[in-house]
């Protein structure tokens, strides 16, 4: 199986000498969907930011899709990465001045150099998929949170990554609008996209992931497959979390 | 204003945590020098390597050059022969110590309010103090012998005028600011009419009408000299800025606020008084220093109408065929001065603003 | 009570405005009379009969004193429109500057702006009158060819010819607004949400073009505001002129109110054309932040 990403040893603080992340050692191969999971401030946003280049780190090795990330990452480098790998943020983070086709085109048209009718036809094509391509002329505050989230996966998966990043893709819907981005999700992780996803729904974890991977205090606690884990988590910290979770 | 700036500025480089290209971890962990981060910082492209090298090229060209005036081409005499007139004017010799002493105590009142606990709860007082005191040592009267303020001048007149036009213009432009959202009509309409019109004209305009007019609207008998003309036209003029800002800082303060207040049965006196007014004034802090600090440098414009403030004196030294073209050495000597008061005022201002936050932390 | 608390307020204080208003008119039109000065537009018919350095309009001292005052405005607007354009790229280029990713820029664009501000502008444009143009040679510098050259007794740049004060005014005018404006730049900058980054960041978009594409139109709304009152400051500003010899409308106010003492005439004159101007640039700005909102927000 190829590896996608290679982290050893990854560490990295803030000032005043907390430590987001603390001698991280993870792997994640292609076609695999791996969840992390743990309290707020254990470090995960900031390990998965690591890997398209938006976090820098202070020591250790990254290896993303073939290209080097490590404490020194040159500017090509982080392009290059962030070329073949989509993200997902929390607050969506569409572009307000830019209509929806816009957004989805933009990346298109500027980074890939693909020509303007051929980026549209595409991204009329990704929106028809996830079932908002009648939003394609709206702008962002004009759709629901849950559609301007799908919006943000096809304006991430516009670019045919190889990787997707979810950075707490559902923490800002309203619960009733979670369900149609987590299916848009599934589908993803059905086509064999690789995938790495913060989340708190225990539900998809179990569902679609491959390996859940909780972390506390910038340190991996416990990796393992996701059925195991929700049922008999090895460590003390990870079971006095799911216990939280479920209350 | 540094200050200010510097934290600003520590915002920015928050932002460039998200950028490949910032150093913002540890410090006690990272030596600066790392070669790995000069090249984050300074060589990330091509682009940025030539406009690094060009940039270094360029400032040390520059700061070669400018060491190299200041310390072996400048000719400083203009400075060091007439140091007393920079300091306090014209004022004659045997009585300089007056303007002097005065100076010297708000160097010690502005080091013992930056840098000790001093009098702490008297602080506010001893700085209002201060304006009266100057007038008096100036002008003498009471025990002192008195002089004429048209011997006036140098950094002496310079905090003179910023500091009674500042104390004038203080509270009127807080009456402005309430006045323009008075329930009656008239009152409302005279306020905003006068910050619009005030507002809308260049200073110098003001200055120049002010000395012209002034008398005018004075009955006959009364006469008035050139420096409170002066200070009258800077307080009329930065009172309908001070009210403007201190209208934002209102506007700032949550309607809830106000409906608290009421709710808990304080009269529209207090509520102005004790709530709205407090809040209204943190929050206008860092503006309300910015105009203390444009006021004191505006102070230079009085160059143009005839005082011998800072810049007046260099005005009539620079005239003085002794010192004929030493425009360079006088600017920056005077850009020099500026700058120190103007850096002591931000400080200062700092410290009321920390003051302040503590304060609304404890409550 | 009969009457109601704010209704006797507001009597006592028309009242007492009414008063003090009438003692002040008072005080005027006695002081009027007894310097035979009466309220007076006559004056503005006759010659003037002062030369003027330069001047935008035709002119000479034949022209009646109203006509000289408006060459005096057409003076003021050309340097204030000049202004308004040079300082805006400069503020521009040194507002976004804090946001390069070259460090030394960073710092040198911040500098900028701290040492012109500590400096009061009326200093500057002397430095930029005696120092930097006055010092120069008598022979013309030529830069880039002959598109440009300097020398003490003006720049001439494609053969159009600036005078020496009409280059220091301008110049001291655009560095010292220019720091204002990337004040306001930046500010409008540090309002657009880090997201906003991070979101054409992590789709390879590089900072230059996510700057121009992402950052600053949603900046804009932000930054208008804070650029109408630069401009503002930059045309009252203007007025300094006189402090390098350039003949603005407040010099020419000055020079005429000198010679007529007609004080009272010049001030209500030159209020109406600075209430004017404000209002042009303050509606000029206005039409433009709905033009750039409609267009940057199109919904």
């Amino acid at each position: 199986m190829e590896t996608i990403i290679t982290a050893s040893k990854l560490s990295k603080s803030y000032s005043l000498g907390v430590k987001a992340l603390n001698e991280v050692d993870l792997s994640v191969f292609s076609g695999e969907v791996v969840v992390l999971m743990g309290p707020s401030g254990s470090g995960k946003s900031t390990l998965i930011r690591t890997f398209n280049g938006l976090e820098n780190i202070d020591t250790g090795e990254l290896e993303v899709l073939g290209v080097r990330l490590g404490s020194f990452a040159t500017e090509k480098n982080i392009l290059r990465v962030r070329k073949k790998v989509g993200m997902v943020f929390q607050q969506f983070n569409l572009f307000p001045h830019l209509s929806i086709l816009e957004n989805v085109t933009l990346a298109q048209i500027k980074v890939q150099k693909v020509n303007k009718e051929k980026a549209e036809a595409k991204a009329m094509n990704l929106l028809k998929k996830m079932g908002i391509v009648e939003q394609a002329n709206k702008y962002p505050n004009q759709l629901s949170g849950g559609q301007q989230q799908r919006v943000a996966i096809v304006r991430a998966l516009a670019l045919e990554p190889t990787l997707m990043l979810f950075d707490e893709p559902t923490s800002a819907l309203d619960p009733e609008r979670i369900k149609e981005v987590l299916d848009a999700m599934r589908d993803l992780a059905k086509q064999g996209m690789t995938m790495v996803v913060v989340t708190h729904e225990i539900g998809f974890a179990r569902e679609v992931a491959d390996r859940v991977v909780f972390m506390d205090k910038g340190k991996i606690i416990e990796e393992s497959d996701p059925k195991s884990f929700f049922t008999a988590a090895k460590e003390e910290r990870s079971r006095k979390f799911l216990n939280q979770m479920m209350q | 204003m540094n200050l200010l700036k510097k934290n600003n500025s520590q915002k920015d480089i928050n932002l460039k945590h998200l950028t490949t290209s910032s150093t913002n971890s540890l410090p006690q962990k990272i030596n600066p020098f790392n070669i790995r981060i000069l090249t984050r910082d300074f060589f990330s492209n091509p682009l940025d390597t030539t406009l690094t090298v060009a940039l270094i090229f360029i400032s040390i060209l520059g700061s070669v050059n400018i060491l190299e005036w200041l310390i072996y081409k400048a000719n400083w005499n203009i400075v060091t022969k007439n140091i007393n007139l920079f300091i306090v004017g014209s004022y004659p010799k045997e009585y300089s110590w007056r303007p002097i002493s005065w100076l010297l105590i708000i160097l010690i009142i502005s080091i013992t309010t930056l840098y000790t606990n001093l009098f702490k709860s008297r602080r506010y007082l001893i700085w209002i103090i201060i304006i009266p005191l100057g007038i008096y040592l100036h002008s003498g009267g009471l025990g002192l012998k008195p002089l004429p303020t048209d011997i006036w001048g140098g950094l002496s007149l310079t905090l003179i005028l910023t500091l009674s036009s500042g104390a004038i213009a203080f509270p009127l432009g807080i009456l402005l600011a309430l006045g323009k959202q008075s329930e009656i009509t008239l009152v409302r309409f005279v306020c905003k009419i006068y910050i619009e019109v005030i507002r809308s004209l260049p200073l110098i305009a003001v200055l120049f009408f002010g000395q012209l007019l002034i008398p005018l609207f004075l009955p006959m008998e009364v006469e008035i000299n050139r420096v409170s003309r002066a200070v009258l036209a800077f307080a009329i003029f930065a009172a309908s800025y001070i009210a403007e800002d201190i209208r934002g800082g209102l506007q700032a303060i949550p309607k809830t606020q106000c409906e608290a207040a009421e709710a808990l049965g304080l009269s529209k006196r207090q509520i102005f008084f004790q709530i709205l007014l407090p809040q209204s004034i943190r929050t206008a802090l860092p503006s309300l220093t910015n105009q203390a600090i444009g006021l004191l440098q505006n102070t230079s414009l009085m160059a143009i109408l005839g005082l011998v403030e800072l810049l007046g004196i260099s005005r009539s030294l620079l005239a003085n065929p002794e010192f004929i073209g030493l425009y360079l050495e006088t600017y920056v000597w005077l850009a020099f001065i500026y700058w120190i008061i103007c850096s002591i005022m931000s400080l200062l201002a700092k410290k009321l603003e920390n003051e302040l936050r503590i304060n609304q932390a404890k409550e | 009570m009969f009457f109601s608390k704010k209704l006797i307020l507001q009597f006592f204080s028309t009242i007492f405005i009414t008063l003090v208003f009438f003692i002040l008119l008072n005080n005027l039109i006695i002081n009027l009379f007894r310097t035979d000065m009466m309220f007076d537009l006559g004056w503005l018919n006759q010659p003037s009969g002062f030369a003027l350095s330069e001047n935008s309009l035709p002119y000479n001292p034949t022209n009646s004193y109203l006509w000289t005052l408006l060459v005096g405005l057409s003076n003021s607007l050309k340097v204030i429109f000049f202004g308004l354009i040079l300082s805006t790229i400069i503020g521009v280029i040194a507002g976004a500057s804090r946001f390069s990713s070259n460090k030394l820029i960073r710092i040198l664009s911040s500098y900028y702006v701290i040492v012109i501000r500590q400096i009061p502008l009326l200093l500057q444009l002397l430095f930029w009158y005696f120092v930097a143009f006055l010092n120069l040679s008598n022979t013309p510098l030529s830069i880039l060819g002959n598109i440009l050259t300097i020398s003490n007794q003006g720049v001439r740049l494609l053969g159009i010819d600036i005078s020496v004060e009409f280059s220091a005014l301008l110049i001291g005018l655009t560095i010292f607004t220019g720091a204002s404006i990337a004040e306001v730049v930046r500010g409008g900058i540090n309002s657009v949400s880090i997201g906003q980054w991070e979101a054409f960041r992590s789709l390879g978009i590089k900072d230059s073009l996510g700057m121009k594409r992402i950052v600053i139109p949603q900046a804009l709304p932000a930054i208008l505001p804070g650029l109408t009152s630069q401009y503002l400051n930059l045309a009252k500003n203007s007025t300094l002129a006189i402090a390098v010899g350039y003949p603005d409308i407040y010099a020419i106010s000055d020079t005429t109110i000198t010679q007529t003492g007609r004080a009272i005439e010049g001030f209500t004159i030159l209020l109406i054309i600075f209430l004017i101007l404000n209002l042009i640039i303050s509606f000029a700005m206005e039409v433009l932040n709905k033009i750039i909102l409609s267009k940057v927000y199109k919904y």
